[in-house]
């Protein structure tokens, strides 16, 4: 036996209420399926409800004279279980406007509800949204803006806040032109989290211990100022940086650095990389504009060997070790500092294991597990400041090495195509030479071609 | 009267061989559903006038007499009647082709159409399907008199159930007649009246398309211009008064009014940033708003100017000396074409 | 309720239950006498199950377990008499109150019981060779004449009538009452029944209610001579005599389906209960009407016939038993009924492949699984 609850059902296709009028039945009563339980007087007619139960009647719940909604308890009955409807909720009220399973607030009940409505619509009772979380509000004020759809999309590509673009359309609408222009100024100033100045107006740090072998610095200049107790940081030069300063060193002040750079509009090289991202066969591995970069760079040490060369002093005279092969070394700032892993016999790999071996290089770099072995032998190398944001540089070459190109950020601005100003993702291509291996014109086709190679990877099919 | 050919199979070949060359709108309908009536003889035809008198726009002239009394019906004067019998000749496995006289005497059908056709087969949930035709002459442009230019389009196009298709061309005609015979849905076939004598070419070896599907008919680069039936022709009319101001224009035959094929107008629309709807309907709530609505969520992005429709006026058909004023001719496209440009 | 040179109506029970054949019912003696004791039973049987089934599905929906139930209480005699008049390989076309003509056929009561709960716009699927080539309820008044007239146009133009057969021609019944008898389709479904000489009964029920709108404001004539004037013959019934529905409807079923063309019938009899459960009668109609049709009860009348004729006490008890059994698997089964899959209302809208129920359906299913917890 299991107490079973009766409520008020829906008896005449969207009534919303009722009253009771006569208890046929008692608590205490026994009831069998269908015995009449209640008279009830509805908006249409006066009606008799039929026990859906068999079993005792424990408890009227409603007094007579009293107008109930629709779906409220107005019995319990003892009854046995495999008499009872299911568990699913009646079909009553179904039909009732909008109420479901549930049933539809009296205005009596849900006078309450924020919002202004207009008197005669209710405020339609409280509500739920089961929704996971609400639409996430762009967070522009450009809504007062007027600008044509294709604009606003232009805008949001290039991360343009259309309110702050000044329009010139006369409508007043913001134009393309608007846009593109207000683009390639937004970038100068970044939002940089610039510390304050510290306390201290000078910091010495030590370069090696009192009995270090390194080089002199050129000026043989000492620590010059004395360390003021607490208020200086020394770190100890030890480990990477101690060799990274070292190769730095021995690099710059043996071979003659020559920096050349140029301008390129890479915006085909973007749309092959977003194209190799999409497909099927490139799924499973990281494709990135440096992956192009680094096919680049291998073309065009074929067309100009000499930037994979590398200066050897030796007893009988200098010679140009020039490698038929490319160990290409990417420059990689890591948690222990910065270290040049190098991809053995790169121009033998084709797009996917070339971008299998540069992910592999990048995992193994950010865990610090790259070996010794690792960064020996490299004959050419890339460093990426773009990830920093910069256009270009002047790196310093990897000792043993007679080349490095620097990878600059890739970002809209407006180029010239076709005779119009359009925004394009447009890059700068740079690198350091050593003038004892390579001259101007050796260095500026070497890094003409890389250039190429981004603004047509097309070429790459050579 | 001639008895049911036997040999239908040949009938069906000599027909086919005999069909070519430019042929009216009017007799493309009839040979395509001369095709049907002789490959399939669950398919039957039924209608007022349609029998000994070929229909009075001689469109179903000389079945009868080819294919017998009991193929090619000639019903009681009750449009309501014809429908409602066609469901049941449906329910008993039969393919019933109905006409409906003229556009405006569709109404007395509407409830056995959309209350009953269009809900059967969900109603059996799938035990039995309604594969019943209604031919519609529609729309206006013949000077006629009450009732007998609507295009009650939008009545049929809202209405689950149903499909709608509007051949512009003679080729398309021959074709889609049949495709709407061969589904197994209730299709509305509307058939713009004031091109049944227009002449075009019928490729009676294969259809060009699915039934329904849009098709782009003009290339163009400035402005999409999108319409269905009749009004094809005054968008290609007024595509070409455009070419020569210098304004390129893309025009599509929408074919297929419910679903609608989607594709080559919103590929159309992101070339061209503009489009124009043109129909005969009046326009308030009407077939082209939902596609202009449909289409602007979709090409958003592609939009220089916001969807245009060149629609009727929101009153009842007027008397046929004010059709010009009250249809939308090429003027009246090519305004909004100049509206669009100016966005 | 008698008005002039009202038509002459075929009774062979009388309302105390004695067999009591008027001149109208000479005609249709021979099939009554061709009756077994069993046949009667069966009729019997089938009257008092279907009040007790009636009975508890108006009972389920005062307990919440339907929207609605148009009762078919008073009706008995009529539906039983006509259905059990039809041939295994007939057509019938209900409107929505035939409930015991749908179960005779072989439908379970379970399926109208799914449209009065929503769970369905139909119920039984028929085709199914189990339901007796019996049509779906028709809620739009009239509509289906039309169907049924369609229906018979198909059997003649199929050569699946005509050919004297009586095993084999098949012929269409369907069912209508008063107040859809004003309606144009009616009209329009008898026409073309005529005009075509289809295979068909119009089975008239004149309950003498429209909700609350009475017969005499539906028609200033007899409805019988509606038939008459479409040019088919016309036949007035006690719509509360289960033999006289039997015998005449069976003798006009036979002549259509043999290619005499259509006929129509019209069964008076009465609305016992409300129109629906929504209905309220006290509103429109008096408690001395309803008592002087209660004294010609159907079912009273079948029974006092039968034991007259020395029918056992027992057949009485166990039919009883029967019917309380029936209704009461009816309420069990109701109450376990589950609900509806979300996307089942796509399922059928279309029987080819359509793109915007893929599209609609794709939609809601994501627009579901969306939501704290997943899907309701």
């Amino acid at each position: 036996m299991s107490t079973q609850t009766f409520v008020l059902p829906d008896v005449g296709e969207g009534l919303t209420e009722a009253e009771i009028v006569t208890w046929k039945v008692a608590p205490g009563d026994a009831v069998q399926v269908n015995d009449v339980l209640v008279e009830i007087e509805t908006a249409k007619s006066l009606v008799e409800l039929p026990s859906p139960f068999t079993g005792t009647v424990s408890e009227t719940l409603v007094e007579e004279g009293v107008t109930v909604a629709v779906g409220t308890p107005i019995v319990t009955i003892e009854a046995a279980p495999s008499s009872a409807p299911s568990a699913a909720a009646p079909v009553s009220g179904m039909h009732g406007s909008g109420a479901g399973e549930s049933p539809s607030v009296t205005p009596e009940a849900g006078a309450e509800g924020g919002g202004a409505v207009l008197v005669g619509y209710g405020t339609g009772g409280a509500a739920t949204s089961r929704r996971r979380k609400p639409a996430e509000r762009p967070v522009t004020a450009s809504v007062g803006v007027i600008a044509k759809p294709p604009i606003r999309k232009l805008a949001r590509d290039l991360g343009v806040d259309l309110a702050a673009v000044t329009p010139s359309g006369e409508a007043g609408e913001v134009t393309r032109e608007d846009v593109v222009k207000h683009a390639s100024q937004a970038s100068v100033f970044r939002n940089i989290e610039t510390p304050d100045w510290p306390e201290v107006r000078e910091e010495t740090i030590a370069v090696a211990p009192a009995a270090a072998s390194a080089s002199p610095a050129p000026n043989g200049v000492a620590s010059p100022f004395a360390q003021a107790a607490g208020r200086v940081e020394s770190i100890p030069v030890k480990g990477v940086r101690k060799a990274t300063s070292t190769a730095m060193v021995q690099s710059a002040y043996s071979a003659p650095h020559v920096s050349v750079w140029t301008d390129v509009d890479a915006t085909r090289t973007m749309e092959l990389v977003k194209r190799l991202k999409a497909s099927p066969d490139f799924a499973d591995v990281k494709i990135s504009p440096l992956l192009i970069m680094a096919r680049a760079v291998i073309w065009a040490v074929r067309r100009t060997p000499m930037v994979n060369a590398a200066w050897v002093d030796g007893d009988g005279g200098a010679q140009i070790s020039v490698r038929h092969y490319v160990n290409l070394g990417i420059a990689a700032a890591t948690p222990r500092g910065l270290l040049v892993p190098n991809i053995k016999d790169a121009q033998d790999l084709n797009m996917r294991e070339l971008a299998r071996a540069l992910e592999k290089l990048t995992l193994t770099a950010r865990e610090g597990k790259t070996t010794p072995a690792d960064q020996q032998g490299g004959t050419i190398t890339i460093t990426n400041i773009g990830v920093f944001g910069m256009d270009a540089g002047t790196p310093i070459i990897n000792p043993g090495e007679s080349g490095i190109v620097a990878m600059g950020t890739i970002r809209q601005k407006p180029w010239v195509v076709d005779g119009e100003v359009r925004p394009r993702y447009v890059t700068t291509v740079s690198g350091s030479f050593d003038h004892r291996v390579i001259d101007g014109d050796g260095m500026s086709r070497f890094i003409a071609d890389v250039a190429s190679i981004l603004e047509e990877p097309a070429l790459l099919l050579d | 009267m001639t008895t049911v050919s036997t040999s239908t199979n040949q009938a069906a070949a000599a027909t086919a061989a005999t069909v070519s060359g430019p042929m009216p709108l009017g007799r493309a309908l009839n040979a395509g559903m001369r095709q049907a009536l002789a490959t399939n003889d669950r398919v039957l035809l039924m209608g007022e006038d349609i029998g000994r008198l070929g229909g009075v726009f001689r469109v179903t002239e000389g079945l009868q007499a080819e294919f017998g009394e009991q193929r090619v019906l000639d019903t009681p004067l009750a449009e309501s009647g014809i429908v409602g019998t066609a469901i049941g000749l449906a329910l008993a496995g039969f393919r019933p082709v109905c006409e409906i006289q003229f556009d405006g005497f569709v109404f007395p059908a509407f409830d056995q159409i959309t209350s009953q056709l269009a809900k059967m087969t969900n109603r059996l949930e799938g035990a039995v399907p309604m594969p019943v035709v209604i031919r519609i002459p529609y729309g206006g442009h013949i000077g006629a008199i009450e009732h007998h230019q609507e295009s009650p389009e939008a009545y049929f196009t809202h209405t689950p159930g149903l499909r709608v298709v509007s051949p512009a061309t003679a080729g398309d005609a021959y074709w889609m007649i049949q495709e709407a015979i061969a589904s197994n849905d209730p299709v509305i076939f509307l058939e713009p009246k004031s091109a049944y004598w227009h002449k075009g070419e019928v490729d009676t070896t294969a259809p060009a398309l699915p039934l329904h599907a849009s098709r782009v008919v003009r290339r163009g680069t400035d402005v999409t211009l999108v319409g269905h039936g009749a009004m094809v022709g005054t968008l290609l009319q007024a595509a070409a008064l455009a070419e020569s101001e210098g304004t390129s224009c893309e025009v599509v035959d929408l074919r297929s009014l419910s679903p609608v094929d989607y594709g080559p107008i919103l590929d159309s629309v992101r070339r061209t940033g503009r489009m124009v709807y043109a129909q005969e309907a009046p326009g308030f709530t009407s077939l082209g708003s939902e596609i202009a609505a449909t289409v602007t969520e979709r090409a958003f992005f592609s939009l220089e100017a916001p969807v245009l429709r060149v629609s009727a006026f929101d009153t009842p058909f007027p008397p046929a000396k004010l059709e010009g004023t009250y249809l939308p001719d090429a003027d009246r496209i090519l305004e909004a074409v100049d509206r669009a440009l100016t966005y | 309720m008698t008005q002039p040179e009202e038509p002459e109506l075929v009774r062979i029970l009388a309302a105390d239950g004695s067999l009591a054949p008027n001149p109208a019912a000479e005609p249709y003696l021979d099939l009554v006498n061709g009756l077994a004791d069993s046949d009667l039973e069966t009729l019997y049987r089938d009257m008092v199950v279907i009040r007790a089934i009636d009975r508890q599905a108006t009972s389920l929906q005062r307990q919440g377990q339907l929207a609605l139930w148009p009762p078919s209480l008073g009706q008995e005699a009529a539906q039983v008499g006509s259905a059990r008049a039809a041939r295994s390989q007939d057509h019938l076309f209900p409107s929505y109150r035939e409930h015991v003509v749908t179960r005779i056929r072989g439908v379970d009561p379970i399926g109208i019981i799914k449209l009065m709960r929503g769970l369905s716009h139909g119920g039984w699927d028929p085709t199914d060779p189990a339901n007796g080539n019996t049509h779906i309820y028709t809620l739009v008044l009239g509509a289906q004449t039309l169907h049924a007239t369609g229906y018979g146009m198909g059997l003649v133009f199929d050569g699946r009538c005509g050919t004297g057969d009586l095993e084999r021609d098949e012929a269409v019944i369907v069912y209508y009452g008063d107040g859809a008898s004003s309606q144009g389709d009616v009209h329009e479904a008898m026409v073309f029944a005529a005009s075509y000489r289809t295979p068909e009964v119009f089975f008239l029920q004149n309950n003498q209610w429209a909700i609350s709108v009475p017969v005499a404001t539906q028609s200033r004539t007899p409805l019988v001579r509606r038939g008459e004037g479409y040019g088919m013959p016309s036949i007035r019934i006690d719509g509360n005599d289960v033999l006289a529905s039997y015998a005449v409807t069976r003798r006009a079923l036979d002549e259509a389906r043999s290619g005499e063309g259509p006929r129509a019938i019209e069964a008076m009899t009465y609305r016992i209960g409300a129109h629906t459960t929504s209905d309220d009668p006290t509103k429109y109609r008096t408690s001395e009407e309803e008592q002087s049709w209660a004294q010609r009860d159907p079912i009273a009348r079948m029974r006092a016939f039968l034991e007259n004729r020395g029918a056992p006490f027992t057949l009485f008890d166990e039919v009883d038993a029967e019917a309380a059994a029936a209704a009461d698997d009816l309420r069990v089964r109701t109450n376990e009924l589950g609900g509806l899959e979300r996307d089942s209302m796509f399922a059928h809208v279309y029987t080819d492949p359509h793109p915007l129920m893929d599209e609609q359906r794709r939609w809601l299913a994501e627009y579901e699984a969306s939501f704290e917890g997943g899907t309701r």
